[in-house]
């Protein structure tokens, strides 16, 4: 089964071109100004390298966030209408899970951390069982040490915001925290590799209705609700 | 048949338009969403795009029982808007063409609304002079010839649209202020107020709206809703902005010697505006065209009318077309 991954949500835009366990071919850029008016160059020139069409592929999988707001709006868009038009079925898949699944023959839980902003993460807990990754509870969104307050077993922490709060996490965790390699922001394969499983049973996502898992409300939204929320008490 | 795109503010739009007939114009509006908010908030707007456009596409093609595979040309608004939102029309534009294997062509926001009297009147002469005014700008242009252009005046400030909103949101009469302060003005008297008509002596044909709103807020600031004369205000606050935009718009066709003038964008649904326009052209023996209806507010009929001729022209843009917030209007070269 061939299919294109790809994620612009995350900091290293990623595009990943398999077939089953192969890689066929993959390219990763630096996501900085104008780095997203690339992707669909991008997408052919990595098809073109894998000597696939666009027609040819089994499906699409793409990074949906947490992350990069804008990010995961072009990502989402581009793999919607590509969806569409060329009629193939297409995955969403977290960046979470993504992080999660290049550590998923461990054994301890697995937290893989994303950066929010304003000094907040982005994190799930999963848990590796036969069937693939399992999510135990709702997405994270706050700062490290509420999250480090919710961890009560021994957990590999995962991703770039783990350590650079690696302090942190130590000294709150002591020895119930580990953490993974500090290069492992996921490549678009493992995207792919993700909804392979997912598209060979048919439980594909709508391209029509795909969005971007943002976790966080827009500032004016939130205070929206806020004054809605007041005037009802 | 062209497909256009347009994502540029708060409606997500896609339409098809094949040798000046319109096949389809589809536009899913985020009005309501954004009323709660009194204005447009940009995240919003972004977010309700990318949900939005793979619907609005599909429509598209559906309401005119046309296939994906029928469009010869992508055409998106790509320059002039909410970044946020232009990115998602250029983004899904960009993968049309690159899956359909056909030429993309981004166009200006602004060049978008000029064709939408042009697209409803293909018998409207040229060069003529084009008044386009909305929630986001306020311009005079001179049409030399399809995609050629000379900018006459602009605003220095508010955007006739915007002015109309900021006062319906100061008198809280709903969002958008336009259509607001039209159907309260119906009740109203245009001279109950001396308002002043901002730079309507001045040789300059540019327009200036934030001194008539802050006139209008000083002289009500403090007093109760239901103690002003709303319809009143209204009438005296919309005439006044019909004057200054009929006064400039034919100081404009004087100048250029032009026999015809249109008057686009979502201001142009104004009943006073168009009233006045309709008298004094009809007095001076000019002609005026106005959009039909479903294309005076943001829509991607008009942006794929600029698109097929700017693509007649042979210009295409190259699969990395970016989203440009703000950009000046060109002429084809």
């Amino acid at each position: 089964m061939r299919i294109l991954g790809f994620d612009t949500a995350a900091p290293t835009n990623t595009i990943g071109l398999v077939d089953d366990d192969r890689l066929l071919a993959d390219y990763a850029w630096e996501a900085r100004d104008n780095s997203l008016q690339r992707i669909v160059l991008n997408i052919d020139q990595v098809l073109k390298r894998g000597g696939v069409r666009l027609e040819d592929i089994d499906g699409l999988a793409v990074g949906i966030g947490p992350g990069s707001w804008t990010g995961a709006k072009v990502g989402v868009t581009v793999a919607k209408t590509l969806a569409y038009v060329a009629g193939k079925p297409i995955c969403g898949a977290t960046s979470l899970e993504a992080l999660a699944h290049q550590s998923r023959n461990t054994s301890v839980q697995l937290c893989p951390l994303v950066d929010a902003g304003k000094e907040n993460v982005y994190a799930a807990f999963y848990r590796s069982r036969e069937k693939g990754l399992v999510r135990k509870g709702d997405f994270y969104v706050g700062d490290i040490k509420g999250l480090a307050a919710a961890v009560k077993e021994p957990t590999l922490f995962l991703g770039k915001p783990a350590h650079l709060n690696r302090q942190i996490l130590s000294k709150e965790l002591g020895s119930l925290a580990s953490f993974g390699s500090p290069a492992d922001s996921p490549s678009g394969c493992v995207f792919a590799w993700i909804a392979l499983p997912r598209f060979r049973k048919g439980n594909t996502d709508d391209a029509l209705s795909l969005a971007p898992l943002y976790l966080k409300e827009s500032l004016a939204q939130a205070l929206l609700l806020k004054r809605q929320q007041g005037a009802k008490s | 048949m062209i497909l256009g795109i347009e994502t540029s503010c708060d409606e997500t739009a896609a339409a098809l338009v094949e040798d000046s007939t319109i096949l389809s114009n589809v536009i899913s509006s985020q009005i309501d969403l954004h009323a709660s908010f009194g204005g447009v908030v940009p995240e919003v707007a972004s977010r309700k795009h990318v949900e939005a456009i793979g619907y609005v596409i599909k429509e598209a093609f559906d309401s005119a029982h046309r296939k994906p595979s029928d469009v010869e040309g992508i055409a998106v608004s790509a320059r002039y808007g909410l970044i946020g939102s232009l990115i998602v029309g250029v983004s899904a534009a960009k993968s049309l063409a690159y899956a359909l294997k056909v030429p993309l062509v981004g166009t200006h926001h602004i060049e978008g609304h000029i064709f939408a009297p042009i697209l409803s009147h293909p018998e409207m002469p040229l060069p003529h002079v084009c008044l386009t005014v909305s929630g986001g700008h306020t311009m005079l242009v001179y049409v030399k010839d399809l995609c050629q252009y000379e900018i006459m005046g602009n605003t220095l400030d508010d955007a006739a649209g915007e002015a109309f909103d900021k006062i319906a949101k100061f008198l809280n009469i709903g969002f958008p202020g336009g259509p607001a302060i039209d159907r309260l003005s119906l009740r109203g008297s245009r001279t109950a107020f001396d308002l002043p008509r901002p730079m309507v002596r001045n040789r300059s044909l540019d327009f200036s709206f934030s001194g008539l709103k802050t006139c209008v807020v000083n002289m009500f600031r403090g007093r109760q809703q239901d103690t002003l004369p709303l319809p009143d205000v209204a009438a005296s606050f919309q005439e006044a902005i019909v004057e200054v935009l009929v006064s400039k718009a034919l100081q404009a066709a004087e100048r250029k010697g032009v026999a015809a003038i249109s008057v686009t964008g979502g201001v142009s649904s104004n009943r006073r505006l168009r009233e006045s326009f309709r008298e004094t052209c009809g007095r001076l023996g000019l002609e005026v065209f106005f959009p039909l209806p479903e294309l005076r507010t943001d829509n991607a009929a008009m942006v794929a009318a600029a698109g097929a001729a700017r693509l007649e022209r042979g210009e295409v843009s190259g699969l990395d077309l970016n989203a440009v917030p703000t950009a000046p209007l060109e002429s084809a070269r």
